[in-house]
């Protein structure tokens, strides 16, 4: 079997799916925060498949450059911001810890209506 | 032009921003960096208002199309540094009052600010989520920043995990969009989507089928909408939005359903424009215009009925800043039409301006009616509050009716330019909405007039009293200079937003030709 960019995508949706189910219907903050990552991950799983099919660039001369590593460095973009995000999002979950003792969002109900 | 003074809107906040931390370490009192960072933002907001005077180059080829320096993107980063401002002086003020003034509020706005800048300028899908996520890191701590109360702590929860939910949708939805074209800048993922099959056929691009690759475009493009709509606080994705503004420090409050709001808005209307402005996308009956009316007519009408219910002025005033969006959407809606497009985009950013020293001034007349220990929130809390205070209730009662949309104030032509714009482009029904919607928020804003102006409190409640704060009032000055100034004269303002969406339109071959991210 040739395995395609096709393969990857198809790969990718799968684990941005889970991904997305897990943050919707989990309800502990812990494991929403762990299945944003894996939907940061299918994204990363994405950008480096897509810049691996991306096509030589034809220069003038005949000559073949490899493709321009947009991708990769998009994905390093993502890798670093997301371990921005998750040092603020541990920081919030630690202090609604503090103050309620539990990480479960459904405890998160005294602002409604 | 040298590259420093072309991004210097977006460096002045940064640099200051990182300042701003070293004072904060170095200080041994907290307190008293409200006024160096609110002088920031007015700096950046003139900067902005300089390189506007001055004319931007049609060749802004050193960016290499990750950022578009125009009109468009120097109106909105004035608008979000006029917004920032406010909102630092409004912090300085509340900050002091609820003994919470720790110097790190001021470096984060800042970040925010030049995140919100980022975003509206981003013109590449890697700095588009770049200042996405400056922006949005910095407010998710504001919005925590009450450390010890736990309706702070679930605001700040409950905006972060789905912030940054959407965050992912948007980053896939980009992802799909670079494996399908091969570009990250919106130039040239536009090109590759909406050339003709045979041509991508040639070029042997992608490794994809042509079908797969324009179910995927679409796939992408509800994604990006999705994710979008979430910032922007358009229902269904409006569910954090009341809750966040609650539990948030109120000045935190102003800056996220002013400052946010207007660069999310910003941004969305420029990557749709840019990517899926084409006739197929945006013209047809099935095309995302289409489908943005829906929610807009959600987002107002469950705005609307919702703040109907609401007996804290602050909920109240969260929920209409969901039925504003629905309107905001309307122009972004009307925008991709040919011919009476470019006011419609002038209006959406007429409408985010307004909104910004609107709602920025009526959250800061909320402010200033709490004392420590006595915020005032509910409706009961501000009875007889105009009578007793009529400087300070006639602040309120201007801003509230400019929300509302009484003339002679801007919010009255905002509104107006939006639903004309919804008529020009033959959305009769969308118009018809919008007014009806517009009618029933009357009467919650002028419910608190009522309260404030014909009621007495009941016995034994608390007493509303304003605090003293130079901070603040200058805030409100400000914000209701700009409220008056804009009401007055509404048409040349009109004419400034046109000039900034015109010549958006006009550099947009400049940006195309500029170099994407896979030129070597």
């Amino acid at each position: 079997m040739i395995i395609t960019l096709g393969h990857y995508l198809a790969l990718s949706s799968v684990l941005f799916t889970i991904g997305a189910a897990g943050f919707l219907y989990r309800r502990n903050a812990l494991v929403a925060l762990m299945s944003i990552e894996l939907m940061l991950n299918a994204v990363n799983l994405t950008l480096v498949a897509a810049n691996r099919w991306l096509p030589a660039v034809q220069g003038d001369a005949g000559t073949v450059a490899p493709p321009a590593p947009a991708g990769h460095v998009f994905a390093f973009f993502v890798i670093a911001v997301a371990a921005a995000e998750a040092a603020v999002g541990l920081a919030i979950v630690l202090s609604f810890y503090r103050l309620r003792k539990t990480v479960r969002t459904d405890a998160a109900d005294m602002l409604r209506g | 032009m040298n590259l420093v003074l072309l991004l210097s809107p977006i460096l002045i906040p940064t640099v200051g921003a990182l300042v701003l931390m070293m004072l904060d370490a170095f200080q041994k009192e907290d307190g008293g960096l409200a006024m160096p960072t609110a002088l920031l933002h007015f700096t950046a907001a003139a900067m902005a208002l300089a390189l506007w005077q001055r004319g931007v180059p049609a060749d802004t080829s050193a960016l290499h199309g990750f950022l578009a320096i125009d009109k468009t993107s120097l109106f909105l980063d004035a608008t979000i540094a006029l917004g920032g401002g406010i909102a630092s002086l409004l912090a300085g003020g509340y900050l002091a009052e609820h003994k919470l003034d720790r110097g790190e509020y001021y470096p984060l706005i800042a970040f925010s600010t030049a995140g919100a800048m980022l975003l509206v300028s981003a013109s590449d899908m890697l700095m588009l989520f770049l200042g996405l996520e400056t922006m949005s890191l910095g407010v998710y701590a504001m919005t925590g920043f009450r450390r010890g109360s736990p309706r702070s702590a679930e605001a700040s929860l409950k905006y972060f995990l789905l912030g940054s939910f959407a965050a992912a949708l948007m980053l896939f939805g980009s992802a799909l969009l670079y494996a399908i074209t091969g570009h990250t800048d919106y130039a040239g993922i536009a090109e590759v989507l909406h050339a003709a099959p045979a041509v991508v056929a040639n070029d042997a691009a992608m490794a994809l089928q042509f079908e797969t690759r324009a179910k995927i475009s679409i796939l992408a493009m509800l994604l990006i909408v999705i994710a979008m709509a979430f910032k922007v606080g358009a229902v269904p994705f409006h569910m954090w939005t009341p809750d966040a503004y609650e539990g948030a420090p109120t000045s935190t409050m102003a800056y996220m359903s002013s400052v946010v709001k207007a660069a999310a808005f910003g941004a969305f209307a420029r990557v749709m424009l840019a990517v899926y402005g084409d006739a197929a996308s945006a013209g047809s009956a099935a095309g995302w215009p289409a489908m943005l009316a829906w929610v807009a007519v959600a987002t107002m009408t469950v705005g609307n009925l919702v703040a109907l219910t609401q007996t804290s002025v602050k909920r109240m005033l969260a929920y209409s800043s969901i039925a504003h969006a629905g309107y905001v959407l309307l122009g972004v809606i009307a925008a991709p039409r040919e011919g009476t497009g470019t006011t419609a985009y002038a209006s959406v950013l007429f409408y985010l301006l307004a909104y910004t020293v609107s709602n920025m001034g009526a959250v800061g007349a909320l402010i200033l009616a709490g004392r420590r220990g006595a915020e005032s929130v509910s409706y009961d809390d501000l009875a007889g509050y105009a009578r007793r205070h009529p400087a300070a209730g006639f602040a309120m009662t201007l801003f509230l009716l400019s929300l509302t949309g009484v003339p002679p104030t801007v919010g009255f032509f905002a509104k107006f330019y939006v639903i004309r714009a919804t008529l020009d482009a033959g959305y009769t029904a969308l118009a018809l909405i919008a007014v009806v919607n517009s009618a029933v928020s009357a009467y919650y804003y002028l419910g608190v007039l009522v309260k404030m102006y014909m009621r007495d409190p009941a016995p034994g409640a608390a007493i509303a009293t304003p605090m003293r704060s130079g901070y603040v009032t200058v805030a409100i000055l400000t914000a209701a200079v700009f409220v008056v100034w804009m009401g007055v004269m509404p048409e040349r303002w009109l004419d400034l937003a046109r000039e900034a969406v015109s010549a958006a339109t006009a550099a947009a071959p400049a940006a195309a030709t500029a170099g994407g991210t896979t030129a070597p």
